[in-house]
């Protein structure tokens, strides 16, 4: 490839390297402020565990793309198995593989970590203009092309139930409607960090290094002294036959939700507040399947084009708000979250084309039993994710799987499976209501799954509350920064590139200038 | 205390010391290594019984999408984290020499010697299982197996599905 990238499977002995800034992941987080960074000039070493594949690999195979593009071949978990969580692992991170829906933070949201973790994104502070510069600068716009029959039945149970529901903003350019955004974007139309950012970083000079997994982080005092990293094997397992030492003036970390607390823990930096890699939040997620007369074709076309709030913010505090959404439709997708053995599951599977899917997503950290997961280590120090799901939580579910049942019938389903292993097919309403109420709701009984992994190196106003500041700067170390999906303070009860886009580059704009005002204080 | 019963409490002793981590069994270290007859011999016990109803009328070709499958199963292994490799090699031994242990009754020893129907009822035990891990045990297998089933694109003729080609 080009001499700005560096494959580390590759690397034959020891390496060292000295740089101003390190980022430590290629996705949201890092692939905005390798940009906005390297446009100040500054010398850049972008990092990625996952592999450098473009356009020409992504051949729109899930079983190609899981193993190689997702974070434990897509087969990721949580550590009671409970909760299966999709996440990227690749050159652009997830959102390589996302499903390209654009979603500005929620109002509610902001005041709410305004009240709690008094961080003020009002006034001067306004993210306004940085996610209206996100927006221009990834093609955000809201999808002029008809919505593929998987989410118009969600738009037209919607208009018969009367309920809220959006169109929805994506980050392409030249789409052709293909619907596989999930495996890689074979045309290089979603503008994902692979195709934007992370190209024009490169051409102004910054480095990529793949396939290297960053160990730890070693400090001193209120500082990074330098990161200790090693390169992976063609599974991605971690190498331990060399090692590779990066040193910089800032470290920015930017490996996940799961990634960056699982980082921190193993480099044993302060805690004093107690919440690193705790509050880990998920958006956890309940599946209803239905089957309609006409063909669906769930795996054609943008995967999501409609979605409704019409319950993501009830007025009854003590309830749990759900986002409803749809999935694209593929078969591995498919076949392992269907229900059933045997006949029963082939018979479902024979009826994919016929099948929509609908998918609420619960608001979750808004109520205090609804804290969040923690980031464990395992005996590689490996993360895992302990998750429990309360009683508020599995409330949610069952009133999300009421909900998209009645959706579904309201659309002309002419059977509804909520995705739980007692449940049935079932003919009508009145057969489904009574059915889902009974269901246990109870771990591994209850299918629940995630794409969004938020929380966990939270930002506070005050130190006693967070991991970061308002900026993404550490409360105690003066030479980090984290800048991704895990300084959320709660979840986002929206889809969370764009909050991450936005919050990103304004920490970009205060880290630019607090750099700057170093160099000038030292000359 | 019968065998059974005893090593039924070991079980869910095991799963309770190690924190619901997975399949992690005390005194089962030696099991964690990966045995590839044992997978194949569960494997193939198995996966006739999940796929029942999908997989061709025709032997030789239900062989071939059999052999297909386990191919993929053991591309796909070495991707998992080592911690849940290593709790999939437990299983694999276990199922392979001591399915009596994991909720079966009666004089059967072997998967092999069970019938279709009573794999999937064996399957449908642990599903509603007491016990955490044959539940894991369960959902575990399932995913992985219908995963490398419906992954391969000679299996999607009865679904009527066909991936896209402009290149």
């Amino acid at each position: 490839m080009t001499i700005n990238h560096l494959d580390a499977s590759q690397f034959t002995q020891d390496q060292l390297f000295d740089t101003d800034i390190v980022i430590i992941g290629s996705g949201a987080g890092g692939g905005i402020a390798a940009e906005q960074l390297a446009q100040a000039g500054f010398k850049i070493l972008l990092l990625e565990e996952g592999a450098w594949y473009t356009r020409d690999d992504f051949v729109m195979q899930e079983r190609w793309a899981y193993p190689h593009l997702y974070q434990e071949g897509a087969a990721r978990k949580t550590r009671d198995q409970a909760i299966g969580i999709l996440q990227g692992r690749t050159v652009g991170g997830s959102t390589t593989v996302n499903w390209t829906t654009s979603i500005r933070t929620p109002k509610a949201t902001l005041d709410f970590w305004n009240s709690k973790f008094g961080v003020n994104f009002s006034g001067k502070d306004d993210l306004s203009d940085y996610f209206a510069a996100a927006e221009q600068r990834l093609n955000i716009h809201q999808w002029p092309v008809p919505p593929n029959a998987n989410n118009a039945k969600l738009q037209q149970g919607c208009e018969k139930l009367g309920w809220q529901y959006t169109l929805i903003n994506r980050n392409v350019n030249g789409c052709a409607n293909l619907g596989y955004c999930g495996m890689g974007c074979p045309i290089n139309a979603k503008q994902s960090m692979l195709v934007s950012t992370i190209p024009a970083a490169m051409a102004l000079g910054a480095t990529l290094i793949s396939r290297i997994s960053v160990r730890q982080l070693h400090w001193q005092s209120d500082s990074i002294t330098g990161l200790e990293a090693v390169p992976v094997d063609q599974y991605f397992q971690p190498r331990h036959d060399l090692r590779i030492r990066i040193k910089a003036k800032h470290y920015i970390v930017a490996a996940g939700a799961i990634g960056s607390p699982a980082l921190l823990l193993r480099s044993k930096v302060p805690d004093p507040s107690g919440r690193l890699g705790k509050h880990t939040y998920l958006h956890p997620t309940v599946i209803s399947g239905a089957l309609f007369d006409d063909a669906i074709n769930g795996h054609s076309g943008a995967p999501q084009s409609i979605y409704s709030d019409q319950f993501v913010w009830p007025a009854d505090n003590n309830k749990a708000g759900y986002k409803l959404e749809v999935p694209p439709l593929h078969p591995v997708l498919m076949a392992t979250k269907l229900t059933g053995t045997g006949a029963q599951h082939a018979a479902l599977m024979q009826q994919f084309n016929h099948l929509q899917v609908t998918i609420a997503l619960l608001r979750d950290g808004f109520h205090p039993h609804s804290q969040g997961g923690t980031v464990q280590l395992d005996d590689a120090q490996q993360p895992v994710l302990d998750y429990p799901i309360t009683d508020y939580l599995w409330q949610g579910m069952r009133e999300a799987l009421l909900s998209m049942a009645g959706l579904q019938f309201a659309a002309g389903a002419r059977q509804v499976l909520p995705v739980h292993h007692d449940a049935q097919l079932y003919n009508n309403w009145p057969e489904a209501k009574a059915a889902i109420l009974q269901l246990p709701m109870q771990a591994l009984k209850q299918t629940v799954v995630s794409a969004h992994v938020m929380g966990g190196c939270n930002m506070s106003a005050s130190a006693a509350n967070g991991v970061v500041d308002q900026n993404g700067r550490h409360h105690q170390l003066q030479n980090l920064s984290v800048f991704d999906g895990s300084i959320l303070p709660t979840s986002l009860g929206a889809n969370p590139q764009l909050t991450i886009y936005a919050l990103v580059w304004r920490n970009c704009q205060q880290l630019i200038s607090s750099l700057r005002n170093q160099v000038n204080t030292l000359a | 205390m019968d065998r059974r019963k005893f090593i039924l409490t070991g079980i869910s002793l095991g799963a309770a010391a190690s924190l619901g981590s997975g399949l992690a069994i005390r005194g089962w270290q030696r099991s964690l290594t990966p045995d590839s007859s044992n997978r194949d011999l569960v494997l193939s016990a198995l996966l006739p019984a999940l796929l029942y109803g999908a997989l061709p009328q025709d032997a030789t070709l239900a062989a071939a999408e059999l052999d297909r499958t386990k191919t993929a199963i053991s591309d796909f292994l070495p991707f998992l984290p080592l911690r849940q490799q290593q709790e999939l090699n437990q299983l694999f031994n276990l199922l392979a020499n001591r399915v009596t242990q994991l909720g079966l009754t009666g004089h059967v020893s072997t998967l092999a010697d069970l019938s279709i129907h009573q794999r999937l009822q064996l399957l449908s035990r642990w599903r509603d299982s007491y016990l955490a891990l044959l539940q894991q045990a369960y959902h575990g297998l399932r995913e992985l197996l219908y995963g490398a089933y419906y992954g391969q694109s000679e299996h999607w003729q009865t679904l009527g599905y066909t991936a896209p080609r402009f290149r």
